[in-house]
């Protein structure tokens, strides 16, 4: 979260700059009374500067990806005991048809 | 009875070993929030950007479609490029939340072009 969220500010900082700077140019180009085709140079790279910025910030920002398989480790709540010898399991978990061997992982 | 015996054997299909695909709920619920986040915040910036530049007309769609290709591309990397392992669909990664960015994008391109170009 913090440092993704640093890198957008950043971004959002440099696009607004950006922004200024375009204005500014509209503006002499009014004064030397020529038409607009397009920002100048600097703005472009500034763009994209913001740009790069602000994509990374926008996928690393939100969270990671939660894994949605049933037996990844990531979602495995609780670690059988030690001695799984004289445990027995009867429940409504059989009628599924996942493999039970993948669960007695230690 | 010819209704009953229907009603078994796809009761026996939909039961069946390979047809049933289990996934854990709030985790993909919490995955596609990740992605709406995603979308919308590049849409709103791609708004933006496309203003700055003074885009008009077909060149701002033609970016927007830009910034969402690169969106999915970024988000499959995101989620190292095994999509089974964090969504039901590959379409979850590459089309959710298009049309609902491109409002974003179309009123903020708008807002940024106004204030950068008009005013």
């Amino acid at each position: 979260m913090g440092a993704g969220f640093v890198v957008g500010v950043l971004g959002c900082l440099i696009l607004s700059h950006a922004a200024y700077s375009t204005v500014q140019y509209r503006g002499m180009l009014k004064i030397v009374e020529e038409e607009f085709n397009g920002p100048p140079i600097s703005v472009v790279i500034e763009l994209l500067l913001g740009l790069a910025l602000s994509v990374w910030a926008g996928l690393s920002a939100p969270g990671k990806f939660l894994s949605i398989l049933p037996d990844s480790d990531e979602n495995r709540m609780v670690s059988l005991p030690a001695n799984l010898d004289f445990l027995t399991f009867n429940h409504r978990a059989r009628a599924f048809p996942c493999d039970p061997e993948l669960k007695l992982k230690r | 009875m010819a209704v009953r015996e229907d009603l078994g054997v796809s009761e026996m299909k939909s039961g069946g070993d390979d047809e049933l695909s289990m996934f854990n709920k709030e985790n993909l619920q919490s995955n596609m929030k990740v992605i709406y986040y995603s979308r919308t915040f590049l849409s709103i910036i791609g708004g933006v950007i496309a203003g700055i530049w003074g885009f008009t007309g077909l060149t701002g769609f033609i970016f927007y479609v830009l910034i969402m290709g690169i969106t999915s591309l970024g988000l499959a990397a995101k989620a190292k490029f095994s999509a089974q392992t964090y969504f039901d669909n590959w379409n979850r990664i590459l089309l959710d939340g298009f049309f609902g960015g491109l409002m974003s994008f179309v009123l903020f391109w708008t807002f940024a072009y106004d204030i950068v170009h008009i005013f």
